[in-house]
């Protein structure tokens, strides 16, 4: 989602798409040099963990809005386009349907979906991970939140894909069927709205639906917009959180091995990973003022690219970031954004993130890559696009 | 040792509840509630509460002696 169109346009210029990068960390640490990177005429990026926190507490000057970013829709993306004050009142009714507690709820589910999808490949000794279990489960998940059927699966996944990975090289090649994808999104998400508000349910939608702005319940188009953004939001970035993970622990097994020791150790290994891997490596936002960043001039209306991964390493700022510690303390990273627009979904992404390396450690505890694997990262967002493991059999007792 | 939440600069990261239990809790949108112990923090619960401020991405939370 975050500057995708961008930064496939940028992956020609000298290879700065860090996504895709085999170290990313060593790119940022050559980009920190400079704290404005100009990427090109109009387009900029932040490198510096201080510039990128100050701009995303100021999102005046710093604003989201839809010019920041182009993912095919027709109106702003909600709340992610929508800049306070509007911003705030869409927070109110959307933070307390992914609040801690009710996203803690959901773990015993969760847990269950990893076991179903761990059973197709436990006696079978090998995985493609990304395939069997990192794409699968966060669509699984939001499908039975929204109270979607499972059927839709495969709908759902080529409907992400349509807007976070349309083929093409650049943005116009890909324009098309960004196009066609987005309006089939439109498309699903009013027939279900339409089903919905004729017979409501006990899901996310409908809860969505029923809540008010200023005494006033969402409009039709306000709904599909925020499920737009949930779309592309919410499925990928939990999937390139799973493959990063699993691609450093399957290569670190001094890693791994700590994490099957001590599972008291998974939730700060979560946000390390999170921390050094930033799936999200940068988030897009457009000036609206000219203003000056570490002595350097930014024009309104350039296209400001805020660094995520680059600030999540930044070691002047962060003594000791250019190194793995899963028990780090403090971690006040920056991988789910920061400021107005810190990520909704952070509470759900964190209960999955933690299940997974909990549940797949107790099942699965000696992990390798599998032999000759050549690990491919994705541009934009940082997923992995085959991940093979390969592990001994474990033998289920079926009863 | 007193803790004192910028509720300006608060935007639900979730950190310092997660990881200081006794000190802070979420209220209904996620963002920081400090429990009334915060402002007087026993001898024990110190270092939970310096952990719990410094993990906050957004430097919402401080320490007052
Ligand atoms: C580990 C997984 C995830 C990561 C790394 C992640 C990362 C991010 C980041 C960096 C932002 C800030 C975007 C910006 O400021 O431009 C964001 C916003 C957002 N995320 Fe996530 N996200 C994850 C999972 C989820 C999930 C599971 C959902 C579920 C619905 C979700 C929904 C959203 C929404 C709605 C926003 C926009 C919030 C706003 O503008 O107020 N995310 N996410
Ligand atoms: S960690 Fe900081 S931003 Fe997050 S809830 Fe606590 S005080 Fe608020």
């Amino acid at each position: 989602m975050y500057g995708e169109n961008e930064s496939t346009e940028q992956t020609s210029l000298a290879g700065f798409d860090p996504a895709s990068s085999d170290d990313p960390r060593a790119l940022f640490e050559e980009l920190r040099k400079q704290p404005v990177l100009q990427i090109g005429p109009g387009f900029a990026a932040l490198t510096r963990r201080h510039d990128i926190e100050a701009a995303l507490r100021n999102p005046a000057l710093f604003s989201s809005r839809e010019e920041a970013v182009k993912l095919g829709n027709v109106r702003p993306l909600i709340p992610l386009q929508i800049d306070p004050p509007k911003h705030v009142k869409y927070r109110r009714i959307l933070d307390p349907l992914f609040a801690p507690r009710q996203m803690a709820a959901l773990e015993g589910e969760i847990v269950e979906l990893v076991d179903d999808l761990m059973g197709k490949f436990v006696g079978r000794g090998e995985c493609d991970f990304h395939e069997e279990l990192a794409v699968p489960l966060p669509c699984t998940v939001f499908l039975r939140l929204m109270g979607l059927p499972l059927g839709d699966l495969e709908l759902f996944l080529s409907l992400k894909e349509g807007i976070i990975r349309p083929p093409g090289a650049t943005m116009e090649e890909q324009e098309p069927e960004r196009k066609r994808t987005a309006d089939a999104i439109y498309a699903y998400f009013g027939d279900l709205v339409d089903e919905r508000r004729a017979k409501p349910g006990d899901d996310l939608l409908t809860r969505i639906m029923g809540s008010e702005v200023d005494g006033e319940q969402l409009t039709k188009e306000e709904v599909l917009d925020v499920c737009f953004l949930f779309l592309i939001a919410g499925l990928d970035t939990v999937t390139d959180s799973l493959d990063c993970f699993f691609a450093h622990l399957a290569q670190h097994p001094e890693h791994r091995r700590q994490i099957v020791e001590d599972p008291g150790v998974i939730s700060s290994s979560v946000e390390e990973l999170l921390r050094w891997e930033s799936p999200v490596p940068g988030i897009a936002r457009v000036a609206l003022e000219d203003t000056e960043v570490g002595g350097c001039p930014v024009h309104a209306g350039d296209n400001v690219f805020l660094l995520l991964g680059s600030a999540n390493t930044d070691y002047e700022a962060m003594p000791g970031a250019d190194v793995v510690d899963l028990r780090r303390n403090p971690n006040p990273h920056l991988a789910f954004g920061g400021g107005v627009h810190r990520c909704l979904g952070s509470h759900l992404a964190r209960v999955e993130l933690r299940v997974v390396l909990r549940e797949f450690h107790k099942r699965i505890p000696e992990y390798s890559l599998a032999p000759g694997t050549v690990l491919e990262y994705t541009p934009g967002l940082r997923s992995v696009s085959r991940l093979p493991l390969v592990f001994s059999p474990v033998a289920e007792f079926v009863g | 040792m007193r803790v004192i939440l910028d509720p300006e600069r608060c935007q639900g990261h979730g950190r310092c509840y997660t990881l200081t239990p006794e000190l802070f809790e979420p209220d209904d949108l996620g963002h920081c509630v400090v429990l009334p112990l915060a402002k007087d923090v026993p001898p024990e619960l110190r270092e939970a509460a310096l952990s719990g401020v410094a993990n906050c991405p957004e430097q919402a939370l401080s320490v007052e002696e």
